[in-house]
């Protein structure tokens, strides 16, 4: 009815992937069925839909806080009512590529944290690893359950102009964004009743449970019911929706630091019925504030003495801590040579070239060329401390480089790629915008587990290229398709 | 169940109960004010639920519609439904799962609702009575929602209590309101007419009549409302549920714990139970609601202790 009008102003952007439109400006077959649907509906409609998604999002509280002089403002992350689709072809390369990379990483923190093999066999340098601050020494020789450091990663994946998939970032720390993946899904049944069905898509409502049969296992003591609890920095935390949504779904008590308490190398939380020893913790406050006695002494975030516990196999942390070694992105240049070194296997994701600037001639090369570049901190997340080379003005730029001199080995660039656009609906109407993908692993005793989903970030304003929600990007709904 | 849990829980429960009280005594003592031919003081109802200084609660006393703007969202006003209802969605937002999400919900939608600035225009222009109603109703269904959705648990336990205690203590402090309105308005009986909006903002004006048959005297009105044993706003009652639900958290582990407040929360109930209104009029009924408060915030204080502390 309305296609025309409703097509008329999406114009793929030059030399970049459509997910949409192909080479000849003809929808692509999985987009086909949404497509056809969204046509049939007034546009009217479409808005009410855009309406309805926001009002639940706010009834349900799926929202974070601004303080702002005092009074806190309730504001959801932006949602595009448009399914992000991936056909099951590209997604069998995804899910075999990110096995292998987890499975290679996952065995790079055993041996980094014991034997360093890798280090000893020369394919990394031991100045790569000793100085990056997420190397910790207090994790050397700590045994962990089934030798599983990576229980859950969020593995980010950007395409670049023809199609073909990149790793842009390995989250193994405590990657966030899985309740939005949940949410988007239940929502977008709610919007699009019956076509979920019709276009085959693969669910993933299964993800609480995968993670708490991988918690269950990892407990160190082998009892029937053993005490799992999610740590959360508490209410005040972007991620908190994030948090009770997940220890809901999964029925364990979701703590804080000042629940907790160390006796003896035992963790406990304090009940009404007096202590009750906990077993798993997954914690989702980062290793500099988990343990004031052995890393930050200012944190009220953590509990004291709890490493002391960790160490002795009292209790088991997921993910593991000091997993910051392998995410780090000066790390991250030798994730394809570890697939060769551990696995023997050529990767199947490729990595997006990376100059370490901590190297002087590839310093000299980046500087020379660094309209073409992006650079990052290596220890940087959430799209803060960024360079963007194409957009940035000349004084940006000296500021920036004599930021680099202090500390080079803390900086990396990367040629700008591109990103793949996928159709949004933005004022009536279907505008092309850049996307990544972000799915998430989940590795127990039993091997790795990836739901056939995960979160499509989207860059909202026009043009850009940064797609995380602390910098105006917002998400969709991800559609992986059984055939 | 999570010390930190229970407290929230606990909290949560007051701060609803509380908004319900406020709101309906502000719904009540509108109404009398629009009966009222001299100009009508709000000053005793502010003098409960804020702290508000002399002078610049006298600077608005009669001011029918700055006092409900100021009960209602005045950010210094700490016991504002603004304020409290804010309070009472951050304690249920850290326990969201402990509650069914349809509670978890309605609390979220009374908080969207509470901070509509639709509410605010028409405090100040339209009929007050209307938003009163609309934000009443939102209790209601929370207080349904909890009836049929919670776990019959030690974490509803803990939500009782918290609503009982805070009933209990609001229904001793409405008792307790001096009036200060001499109202010389030949239509209505002198002296009593404030007790006629006391029993009604407790919800006790036809109980009342259908007990009493007689006019409004004070003598009636505290049997009523401290004594009875079936009203659910009443003193008596209120103590009982506390007695009841706190009983149910007996476990073996903190039995001495339990001990100490059971003797607390039985003294009360003893005291109460055993005053008539012979002996509360002899005693006097200020120090004897002064007395029961005294209690009542004890039993506060040593849940605090024995029950929530986190160390």
């Amino acid at each position: 009815m309305n296609e025309l009008n409703f097509l008329s102003k999406y114009l793929p952007e030059p030399s970049t992937w459509d997910e949409m439109f192909n080479s000849d400006c003809k929808i692509r077959s999985p987009y086909q069925k949404i497509i056809n649907y969204l046509s049939s509906e007034s546009l009217e409609e479409l808005n009410k839909k855009e309406e309805l998604a926001r009002k639940l999002f706010m009834t349900q509280g799926i929202t974070f806080t601004v303080y702002n002089s005092g009074e806190g403002i309730e504001k959801i992350f932006p949602f595009d009512i448009i399914p992000r689709i991936i056909t099951a072809q590209d997604w069998e390369l995804i899910e075999k590529g990110i096995k292998q990379r987890l499975k290679a990483l996952n065995i790079f923190l055993k041996d980094i944290y014991s034997n360093m093999f890798i280090v000893k066999d020369g394919v990394i340098p031991i100045e790569m690893i000793t100085s990056c601050p997420h190397f910790l020494r207090e994790m050397y020789q700590v045994k962990v359950p089934h030798d599983i450091y990576v229980h859950i990663a969020g593995i980010d994946l950007i395409r670049d102009y023809d199609g073909s998939f990149y790793v842009l970032e390995d989250n193994l720390r405590t990657p966030s964004g899985v309740s939005y993946m949940l949410e988007n899904r239940e929502i977008t049944k709610r919007l699009f009743p019956d076509l979920l069905p019709q276009c085959q898509v693969r669910s993933v409502t299964q993800y609480p449970e995968i993670l708490y049969r991988n918690l269950l296992a990892i407990s160190p003591r082998q009892i029937s019911n053993p005490t799992i609890v999610l740590l959360s920095p508490g209410i005040y935390n972007s991620a908190y929706f994030e948090h009770t949504t997940l220890a809901r779904l999964m029925g364990v008590e979701l703590v804080e630091g000042r629940d907790l308490l160390v006796e003896n190398h035992k963790v406990y939380m304090k009940t009404t019925n007096g202590r009750q020893q906990v077993d798993v913790i997954y914690r989702r406050v980062d290793d500099e504030y988990l343990d004031p006695l052995t890393f930050n002494p200012q944190s009220i975030l953590g509990v004291a003495g709890i490493m002391s516990a960790y160490r002795k196999g009292n209790v088991a942390i997921v993910n593991a801590v000091g997993n910051g070694v392998a995410d780090d992105k000066a790390i991250y240049t030798y994730v394809p040579q570890m697939i060769k070194y551990y696995l023997n296997e050529e990767p199947l994701l490729k990595n997006v070239p990376t100059y370490q600037l901590g190297d002087t001639e590839q310093k000299e090369y980046v500087f020379s060329n660094i309209s073409k570049m992006v650079i990052k901190k290596t220890n940087g997340s959430g799209g803060y401390g960024m360079l963007m080379g194409h957009t940035a003005d000349q004084k940006e730029i000296e500021d920036y480089k004599s930021e680099i001199e202090k500390d080079p080995r803390q900086y990396i660039a990367q040629p700008t790629i591109s990103l793949s656009a996928a159709p949004c609906f933005l004022d009536s109407q279907l505008h092309p915008r850049r996307i990544d993908l972000r799915p998430f692993a989940l590795c127990g005793p039993d091997g790795i587990e990836i739901v056939p989903g995960g979160l499509t970030r989207v860059a909202l304003k026009e043009g850009s290229l940064i797609v995380n929600s602390s910098q105006g990007g917002g998400s969709k709904d991800t559609w992986v398709l059984a055939s | 169940m999570l010390s930190r849990v229970a407290a929230n829980l606990y909290w949560l429960s007051r701060y609803v109960e509380r908004s319900d009280g406020i709101l309906r005594m502000l719904k009540i003592h509108y109404a009398s004010s629009q009966d009222s031919l001299q100009p009508f003081s709000w000053a005793p109802v502010m003098k409960i639920y804020s702290g508000l200084e002399e002078d610049l609660l006298r600077a608005i006393e009669y001011n029918s519609r700055e006092v409900l703007l100021y009960m209602f969202s005045g950010k210094d006003n700490q016991n504002s439904i603004v304020n409290i209802i804010t309070l009472a969605r951050e304690n249920a937002r850290s326990v969201q799962d402990h509650i069914p999400k349809d509670l978890w919900q309605c609390l979220n939608e009374y908080y969207h609702l509470v901070k509509d600035q639709r509410l605010i225009h028409s405090l100040k222009r339209d009929d007050p009575t209307s938003v009163l109603d609309e934000l009443i109703r939102q209790v209601m269904l929370y207080y349904g929602i909890a009836e049929i959705t919670m776990v019959r648990g030690e974490g509803r336990s803990f939500m009782n209590i918290g609503k009982y205690l805070e009933r209990s203590i609001q229904s001793a402090d409405i008792l307790d309101i001096k009036p200060e309105n001499n109202q010389n308005n030949p239509d209505l009986l002198s002296g009593t007419s404030y007790l006629k909006y006391l029993l009604l903002s407790l919800g006790a004006y036809d109980l009342y009549f259908k007990t009493y048959r007689r006019g409004f005297d004070i003598e009636n009105v505290v049997d009523l409302v401290v004594l009875n044993n079936d009203f659910p706003r009443s003193v008596l009652y209120s103590v009982n549920n506390i007695y009841r639900y706190f009983e149910r958290l007996k476990a073996n582990k903190n039995i001495l714990d339990f001990k100490e407040l059971s003797f607390i929360i039985g003294r009360l109930q003893s005291m109460i139970q055993y005053s008539t209104v012979e002996s509360i009029t002899q005693q006097g009924l200020h120090p004897y609601l002064a007395q029961i408060k005294k209690e009542l915030y004890s039993i506060g204080n040593t849940l605090n202790a024995q029950y929530f502390a986190y160390s």
